[in-house]
């Protein structure tokens, strides 16, 4: 299991001055892919910073691919491959040298670093568009560019901060298959900062949830979704008198309107709500499972779980009630 | 409306055209209680009857191929990575052939044109030494061939080579050197990768440095040679004016770095190009009118110590043993003071450099 781990802290702090960045922070990070989030201020720039080498903590320990963080700077940095959220090419070089440069800067050989730069522009979609100025790109051009400087050494794991940042749909689509691609095909291991939790869920098995320097929650993102599952149902005539029974029943329901939710934890919670319905004579139109997005658990984690460490285990054993991803006031939920 | 009844029959079997998809040929019959379509309709207006119920036809049926999207698929590599002196050579092979050739750093096309103007001109010395050596008059060779005073000239003398050639050729070079890695964000590329900052500082004062040696040190060393070929110079003559031609390169040494050195650190707190370049030449030529002024006004000269040309000509004209124009204070002052400029300008710049982000600038 130990090996599985490509990131590794125990105790991880990093403050500057009073301010604390990162608070004791014990993380452990499989291979795959793993999405890291968080809030602005949470600390995720400071923690890729300190797992990157480039500076030093005030306490406690880490390792990247076994790497002392503290120690082992340099080769961390040779076997990641780093993409940057903020521009990072000079418009006026031609893609292809500037994909080679940063091969050259790992300390390629020249010609291997050209080679190998017509490659990985090729796979991220640039093969044809390698010889033209950088300025003359679109973002996702450039994006896309980003990510072949970043693979270009085939690098063991790939840190994408924000990689679909001001992306358009299609190019966004590119990117994130390019990534799910490097790490199914290429076995690859990518740890992917972003606020778009779509983008996450589409490309990531695990996330790590940091806020305010401090480890909100981590764990599987498929467990994460397991236990907040609702059905949701659309009924027509006598909503108030249905809602009142499933409560009466001991269900968890929230409302909007003619549009409810009901927590889905037993078997036989349709049998239950069908037998609600007909029992107070409402018609339910519609029927269907409910799948929070990431964002939906992401809110729900902030708001109503508070910052304490959790992992998948602890989400699942908390109390249902307590895991509710409750509506806002004006949208007829009740209090976090 | 009578639709003409027909009983001829056609078989149109379709030859498997499709290398990809063998086609089944299907029969198509026609009689009295097939419906009526366009093809039957056809054959009742156009039909002979008369030996045409064999009629067969054969057309592409064929589905149109699907195309195929090819996706790439990742390419491992399992090369080794070269050490520390390979990314730093890295830097400075960017830099440098940069001037030369595409595919590396940018350079602007004014900057290259003026670093060969100036180039060109540098080698006046050059040219008039062989003027002076084919007209064989030793007057004209007194005034253009090798002395203390025309070495210490080709370095840091006179207009307009103490104003518009070497200040201008560093203003131009350093100008963008760190900014524009600044305004671009291509630091996180250096810094994302195993380049400490101190290789990064030191690469691109080396390239910098290079390109105005380059320059200056092989303009130099073309007129020295020139003038040992071109006047059949024993080794007599060349030991007694090897130690001025090296107090000259030592002099020029001292102006690349100090003009590096202030303009890099310009640069580092900078995010444009422009800045750093007028920045530098406002500190070397405002200085000095200023220092020049006050001289001239109140007889004093102590103003000569905030100018780092003035501070480079008084300690060239020591080390090479002209006559100096600077005569109120000793020459070891302008060398504390040469001292403390590159000490502050270097202060600023790593100062500067350590700062830069990775992360977000």
């Amino acid at each position: 299991m130990q090996d599985d781990l490509i990131i590794k802290t125990t105790n991880l702090t990093k403050s500057y001055g009073p301010h604390v960045a990162l608070n004791k922070l014990n993380l452990s990070v499989p291979k795959g892919a793993t999405g890291l989030l968080g809030p602005n201020g949470a600390g995720k720039s400071t923690f890729l910073k300190t797992i990157l080498g480039l500076i030093q903590t005030t306490e406690g320990e880490g390792t990247v691919l076994g790497l002392d963080i503290r120690t082992q700077g340099d080769e961390i940095r040779s076997r990641i491959g780093y993409m940057p959220e903020y521009d990072c090419l000079n418009p006026e070089m031609e893609a292809i040298h500037q994909v080679r440069y940063s091969g050259e800067l790992l300390g390629m050989n020249p010609t291997i670093a050209l080679a190998r730069a017509h490659e990985t522009l090729q796979y991220v979609g640039l093969g044809e568009q390698r010889y033209r100025n950088i300025g003359t790109y679109s973002t996702g051009m450039k994006q896309a560019t980003k990510l072949a400087c970043a693979l270009i050494h085939d690098p063991e794991l790939i840190i994408a901060d924000e990689p679909s940042n001001g992306l358009d749909i299609s190019a966004r689509d590119y990117m994130i298959e390019t990534l799910t691609n490097t790490v199914k095909t290429g076995n690859r291991s990518v740890l992917m900062a972003s606020h778009l939790m779509d983008d996450v869920e589409r490309v990531c098995e695990n996330f790590i949830l940091l806020h305010k320097g401090k480890l909100a929650a981590q764990g599987r993102i498929e467990d994460l979704k397991a236990f907040d599952r609702e059905i949701e149902i659309h009924v027509w005539g006598g909503a108030s008198r249905l809602e009142e029974a499933m409560i009466a029943r001991g269900m968890g329901v929230r409302r909007e309107g003619r549009v409810m939710r009901i927590l889905h934890e037993q078997e036989d919670t349709t049998s239950l709500i069908l037998q609600c319905a007909a029992d107070v004579g409402a018609q339910i139109r519609r029927m269907h499972e409910y799948e929070a997005s990431l964002e939906d658990l992401f809110l729900s984690i902030m708001e109503n779980l508070g910052y304490e460490v959790k992992t998948s285990e602890d989400l699942l054993s908390s109390p249902a009630q307590a895991r509710k991803v409750d509506a806002p006031g004006y949208m007829g939920g009740g209090a976090a | 409306m009578t639709i003409p009844e027909t009983t001829s029959s056609i078989t149109a079997p379709v030859a498997p055209v499709a290398p990809v998809a063998p086609i089944i040929p299907q029969p198509v019959e026609y009689a009295a209680e097939t419906p009526v379509t366009g093809k039957v309709r056809l054959e009742a207006a156009w039909g002979s009857t008369e030996g045409d119920e064999d009629f067969t036809t054969t057309t592409s049926s064929a589905p149109k191929p699907e195309g195929q999207v090819f996706k790439p698929q990742y390419q491992q590599w399992n090369g080794e990575l070269n050490p520390r002196w390979m990314r730093n050579w890295a830097i400075l092979r960017h830099h440098l052939l940069g001037i030369f050739k595409k595919g590396h750093r940018p350079w602007g096309m004014p900057i290259r044109l003026y670093l060969l103007v100036v180039f060109i001109a540098s080698l006046s010395d050059v040219g008039l030494t062989l003027v002076s050596a084919l007209i064989g008059d030793s007057g004209l060779h007194s005034i253009w061939g090798v002395s203390r005073d025309n070495l210490y000239g080709h370095v840091l003398g006179f207009f307009p080579r103490n104003m518009l050639y070497y200040p201008v050729v560093a203003a131009l070079l350093v100008g963008g050197v760190i900014s524009e890695d600044r305004q671009h964000g291509t630091s996180a590329l250096y810094f994302s990768r195993p380049i400490t900052r101190f290789d990064y500082v030191a690469m691109k004062f080396l390239s910098v440095a290079l390109i105005q040696g380059l320059i200056i040190l092989i303009s130099l060393s073309l007129y020295y040679f020139a003038e040992i070929a071109t006047m059949g110079r024993g080794w007599a003559w060349i030991i007694d004016t090897l130690p001025m031609f090296l107090a000259t390169v030592f002099s020029a040494i001292l102006l690349i770095f100090t003009y590096t050195s202030i303009g890099l650190s310009l640069s580092s707190v900078s995010k444009g190009k422009f800045f750093p370049g007028i920045a530098l030449l406002s500190i070397i030529l405002g200085t000095k009118i200023l220092a020049f002024i006050v001289s001239n006004l109140f007889d004093r000269e102590i103003l000569y110590l905030i100018s780092p040309y003035d501070c480079l000509a008084h300690v060239g004209q020591a080390i090479i043993g002209t006559q100096p124009t600077y005569d109120q204070y000793s020459w070891t002052w302008s060398l504390a003071s040469l001292v403390a400029m590159n000490a502050l300008a270097l202060y600023v710049l790593t100062t500067r450099v350590s700062s830069m982000e990775v992360t977000r600038e």
